[in-house]
């Protein structure tokens, strides 16, 4: 293969009609799929900027109208979101399906964290078109249809003997062919990635890493259909037979894993977690206090002696029992979080035999749009549930004074890792 | 005697158990006109491609210039053109370009000037030359084919049933283009089943049967071979 | 001639029978339809009867919780769970991506939790093996590869001049070929049909559960008639193998995608929580129901005690808090209906404009028709939220009726200054039998016909456009 050799075969293969209309079409779908995906990245961000703007503004009222430290923890919500990371326009992942924000208060956690504020479920269960789908899935259709005739077509042609005997250099004038195609398409597909990459100010190191990737996914497609172009049959066998690999390793080993998967690893009702969380809540108004201070004095002791009711209602009994309610949900809450990490890891297992299902999950790892993420931003939230009680507790129990200016102490959401990049940027 | 340039040494090709070809032997000199005649299923195009490269033997070897052609396929590529019998270039290129294309496959880029005074000598319409090949009638891209093969300037020459689906003027320019490269020291190697063209040209004929060679005819000094013998000796190998 | 079309059409089967791939293929899709029937048709009957069991759980907790001071009712709240309907065994819809289930309790109108979606592997980012994806995605893609051929192939071949001096005109061979695929099609349906006999026996509707495989029928001639449509008008059989798989991915793969892409685009729907703040706003007007000194409350005050001719609430015949409670929750609630209705009607809004994309794509079309007359549908969705809020505001009232009525003004005042007045502020356990059984269903079959129209409409037209101009195609070869 030399220079002159690509440059030939380019100003052949350019000069095709189909050549060029597939090519069109990538670049087409993969420029709506980056602009689409950029749209949606930046309502996410206005949509944290408004939501922060209200939130501090409703805590301000609230507080105003308070006037013990109860009531202004039973009344405060606290905003917690988890922002799209730069990354997110070309993977924008299950943020759909996840809760990406919530507005957490004082009670029992296990009551308001699975409060899910959802997209449309109709559009979640269409899908998107994101740049991760776009080169996962369709990339490597666009790559069989490009590559599968690769000699098929000009035997059909009846040129296959003449080119072969004109060819000074043997088999490299289809591998020439080949990596024209590839190349040009895989192009096509990335140049709208690296704009976005660009305006989003993805790092150069994430931006490096999705190219190199998606160049390897493109190779691995790209050598498998070269090589089944190899085979003496007629076109539309070759394209049945790469359409087939296509079909049963992006769509047939992801679905039948999913429901091997749910078959064979059950775990508790997310509904269970609600119910003994209320239950716990709601019985502990009618049952001795002990029975609220004994579990709270276990997980709290610093709290031992400020146990006495003055009256039969004290806010601090009150969220006593709210710690209690979450609590005796622990276990099956863990539980219900350790069944969907055992089945998400699980899924590495079909993953690695589906190499779009592979590349998709890594794309929504780095852009940290995934299930995991979802998960680490659940755990936040969890963390500024704690501290919230850590800030509340002391002056609960050890009843100060009230004091608007000691609520200037209470922690602040602050969101996860990367995904803290300022909401401004979109 | 000159060289030897092309040469069947006891050949034979087998696909699975069935022998195609069965110790084929043969031999051309630098510009001779071999013709190998033979009916439907003889082996015409087997014995081609087995000359192309293109289909191993499976005993004995198919040599050009000396050079066996399944073991040093590249070089012998260099030295040969070939016209396959329905010529099909690329419909969305016209003449000039396809020549250009193939040309340059085969890195041997041509002036403009060489290809049109080619396209003349083919006598190709210039109207015709920017025109997509598409839009060509079988002749015409013939011609275009034929153009292309002269411009390789390969010293040998293998036609695949060249003249069929060719009208009688064209089958007349066309023969006296093959008498006028023989004469300039092309070797042409023709597989054809029509008796009379083949004996108007070559000087040598081979009769194929069922994989073998059952008959050999040599053209006398300045003299063309007898058509009638040839015929009669086809017509009954066709019986038999 | 009903001879000679079923004569090419035998042909055609037995060119399938004795080209392995197509024959292979077949039995492949037909053990796939078989199995997402069986196995999705098992686990949403499981479901079914695990939600029934939770809703009967839930009503049965309710009802035995102890003496309480009736507003500790409103708070302590209740379920309702979303049955599916049974046509969903064939078309699951949009039921992964909803929360099963709604708690409901006085102030606040939840949003469903818990979708299972959440909590699988995440693997089914491309669609989960439903019988209805088989149907949908996977059978046209069999059509194809059985019928790319259909006209080409004979073109190839040199029949198809042959079959036309021997007085077989093209529409009567692409006719033939037809009645292969579309018979080939109707194998593959043969299982997703017996399903929907399956759910008929548990209680799917007869005229919705008929619609429901006609519209899929319908989705079979539309591909049947694609494919010979490409067949007829390509040159060979690499053309018409190309183009059909890539109107397949058109259709099937990334046309449904561009329109939800286009639907977020074009309708923005702010989510729950930016409305949950214009809620917050609205009812600080309102005044807090749990204080009846609230001064929001003070005309409500005058005009009871103008009613009933006394000085002080305390000599009130009912107790002001409980009647504060009642005027505030129905205020309340009114706002809240009207927010998630607002919401609910911008989720519509972005459905429709995804749906209008079904005049393109027969997938789209389907995939509509199917969820609505399954009763899996965003509308069905909606009524269930709006069923669960009935459910809600019912009970919440109830309770505070009870408040109003059995617990006296002073009493409650005073519930938390000794155990005494705490007990007395309390309502006998029997009164907490205010719940009627809930079980969700989908819309009436009539009714999800009528408003399946669209897709319908969508699919029938495609299908005209479809063989009349496969017809004068072939009239033109």
């Amino acid at each position: 293969m030399n220079w002159l050799a690509i440059k030939r075969e380019a100003h052949f293969l350019l000069r095709k009609k189909q050549v060029v209309l597939i090519l069109v079409a990538a670049l087409a779908l993969s420029l709506f799929a980056v602009w689409t995906g950029s749209k949606e990245v930046a309502q996410q961000h206005a949509t944290i900027e408004r939501l922060l703007k209200a939130d501090a503004q409703d805590r301000q009222a609230v507080l105003e109208q308070q006037h013990d430290y109860g009531g202004v923890a039973y009344y405060s919500f606290h905003l917690t979101y988890s922002a799209p990371s730069p990354l997110a326009f070309a993977s924008l992942g299950v943020r759909d399906v996840y809760p990406w924000k919530h507005r957490i208060r004082m009670l029992a956690l296990e009551g308001q964290i699975h409060e899910s504020d959802t997209e449309n479920p109709e559009l979640a269960l269409a899908g998107r078109i994101d740049f991760a789908f776009v080169i996962s899935v369709l990339a490597p259709f666009l790559l069989i249809l490009l590559l599968h005739d690769l000699r098929a077509s000009e035997r059909a042609a009846g040129r296959l003997e003449l080119l072969t005997i004109s060819n000074a250099s043997g088999a490299g004038l289809w591998l020439t062919r080949a990596m024209i195609l590839s190349v040009t398409l895989g192009f096509a597909l990335l140049l709208p990635f690296w704009i976005g990459a660009i305006l989003h100010q993805v790092g150069w190191i994430t931006g490096i890493g999705v190219t190199l990737l998606c160049l390897l996914y493109l190779g691995f497609w790209a050598l498998l259909s070269y090589s089944v172009a190899k085979l003496p049959s007629p076109a539309p066998m070759l394209a049945s037979i790469l359409l087939g690999v296509w079909l049963i390793t992006s769509y047939i080993v992801p679905a039948v894993g999913h429901v091997v998967i749910e078959k064979s690893i059950t775990g508790p009702k997310g509904g269970d977690i609600l119910m003994t969380q209320r239950e716990a809540v709601n019985d502990a108004w009618d049952l001795p206090f002990s029975e609220t201070f004994d579990p709270f004095v276990e997980t709290h002791p610093e709290w031992e002696n400020y146990t006495q009711m003055p009256s039969l209602f004290d806010w601090k009994w009150y969220y006593a029992f709210q710690q209690v309610g979450d609590q005796k949900a622990q276990a099956l809450s863990e539980e219900y979080r350790r069944v969907a990490q055992e089945k998400y890891q699980l899924a590495n297992l079909f993953a690695v035999r589906s190499p779009a299902t592979a590349l998709q999950r890594i794309l929504s790892y780095w852009a940290q749009t995934d299930a995991e993420a979802a998960r680490e931003y659940e755990q936040s939230v969890r963390n500024f549930h704690q501290s919230l009680r850590e800030f509340y507790y002391p002056l609960l129990f050890k009843k100060p004074p009230f004091k608007r200016e000691a609520i200037q102490q209470r922690p602040e959401f602050t969101p996860n890792r990367s995904t803290q990049t300022n909401a401004s940027a979109g | 005697m000159s060289e030897i340039v092309i040469q069947a040494d006891n050949l034979c090709v087998a696909v699975g158990s069935k022998k195609i070809l069965n110790n084929v032997n043969f031999i051309a000199h630098k510009g001779d006109v071999l013709a190998l005649l033979g009916g439907n299923g003889a082996g015409k195009s087997t014995t081609i491609k087995t000359f192309l490269g293109l289909i191993p033997p499976s005993l004995g070897s198919a040599q050009i210039l000396g050079q066996a052609v399944h073991q040093n396929t590249q070089l012998v590529r260099q030295k040969v053109a070939y016209l396959p019998e329905s010529v099909m270039l690329y419909g969305h290129l016209n003449a000039i370009e396809n020549i250009r294309y193939f040309l340059s496959l085969g890195k041997k880029p041509t002036s403009e000037q060489v290809i049109h005074a080619t396209l003349e000598k083919v006598a190709l319409q210039p109207q015709a030359w920017q025109r997509p090949l598409g839009e060509y009638s079988k002749g015409m891209r013939q011609k275009t084919a034929i153009a292309l093969a002269l411009l390789r300037e390969a010293p040998i020459l293998f036609l695949d049933e060249p003249t069929s689906g060719l009208d009688p003027v064209a089958i007349d320019e066309f023969n006296q283009l093959v008498t006028q490269l023989s004469a300039q020291g092309v070797t042409i190697f023709m597989v054809t089943h029509d008796v009379y063209g083949a004996c108007h040209v070559a000087n040598r004929i081979g009769l194929l049967r069922d994989g073998e060679i059952v008959d050999m005819f040599n053209a006398p000094e300045n003299g063309n071979i007898d058509t009638e013998a040839v015929h009669v000796a086809f017509a009954q190998g066709g019986r038999t | 001639m009903i001879a000679t079309l079923l004569c090419i059409a035998r042909d055609e089967w037995r060119y399938w029978r004795r080209s392995r791939l197509a024959l292979s293929l077949l039995i492949i899709a037909l053990i796939l339809a078989i199995a997402s029937v069986f196995v999705t048709h098992t686990s949403m009957q499981l479901e079914a009867e695990q939600r029934t069991h939770l809703q009967t759980l839930a009503q049965q907790k309710f009802a035995d919780q102890p003496d309480r001071h009736p507003h500790r009712m409103v708070h302590y709240g209740h379920y309702v769970f979303r049955a599916p309907p049974p046509l969903s065994s064939l078309d699951p819809g949009i039921d992964p991506f909803t929360g099963t289930s709604v708690f409901l309790e006085g102030h606040r109108r939840n949003g469903a939790t818990f979708s299972e979606q959440q909590q699988s592997s995440g693997l089914s980012w491309l669609g989960t093996l439903s019988p209805a994806f088989v149907m949908q995605l996977l059978t046209p893609l069999l059509l194809i590869v059985m019928g790319y051929g259909a006209m080409t192939r004979e073109r190839e071949a040199g029949t198809f001049d042959f079959l036309k001096v021997q007085g077989i005109t093209p529409p009567y061979l692409i006719a033939g070929k037809g009645l292969a695929l579309i018979s080939a099609g109707l194998l593959v349906f043969s299982p997703f049909a017996i399903g929907a006999i399956w759910a008929l026996i548990n209680g799917a509707e007869g005229s919705a559960t008929a619609m429901f495989l006609v519209s899929y029928v319908l989705y079979i001639l539309i591909w049947s008639s694609l494919i010979l449509l490409a067949s007829t008008l390509s040159a060979n059989n690499a053309a018409s193998f190309s183009s059909l798989t890539c109107l397949w991915i058109v259709l099937c793969l990334v046309l449904p995608r561009i329109a939800s892409n286009t639907a977020t685009v074009v309708v923005a729907s702010p989510g729950k929580l930016e409305t949950d703040f214009a809620v917050l706003q609205e009812l600080r007007k309102l005044g807090d129901g749990h204080n009846s000194n609230d001064p929001a409350f003070s005309a409500l005050k005058s005009s009871l005690l103008a009613k009933y001719e006394v000085d002080k609430i305390e000599d009130l015949p009912v107790n002001f808090k409980g009647i504060v409670a009642q005027k505030s929750e129905a205020k309340l609630t009114k706002i809240l209906n009207q927010f998630s209705e607002k919401q609910m009607q911008e989720a519509q809004d972005q459905a429709n404009v995804a749906r209008q994309f079904g005049w393109l794509s027969p997938a789209i079309a389907i995939q509509n028709a199917s969820m609505k007359l399954a009763g899996t549908d965003l509308e069905n969705y909606h009524r269930f939220l709006r069923e669960a809020e009935a459910v809600r505001f019912s009970f919440v009232q109830s309770l505070n009726k009870l408040h109003a009525e059995n617990v006296s003004y002073t009493d409650d005042a005073n519930k938390y200054k000794d155990h005494e007045t705490h007990h007395r502020a309390k309502v006998d356990a029997k009164n907490w039998q205010i719940l009627d059984n809930f079980h969700f269903t989908p819309l009436a079959a009539d009714q999800r016909i009528s408003n399946s129209q669209l897709p319908l409409t969508q699919l029938l037209m495609l299908f005209l456009l479809c063989c009349g101009v496969t017809f004068f195609a072939g009239k033109r070869v």
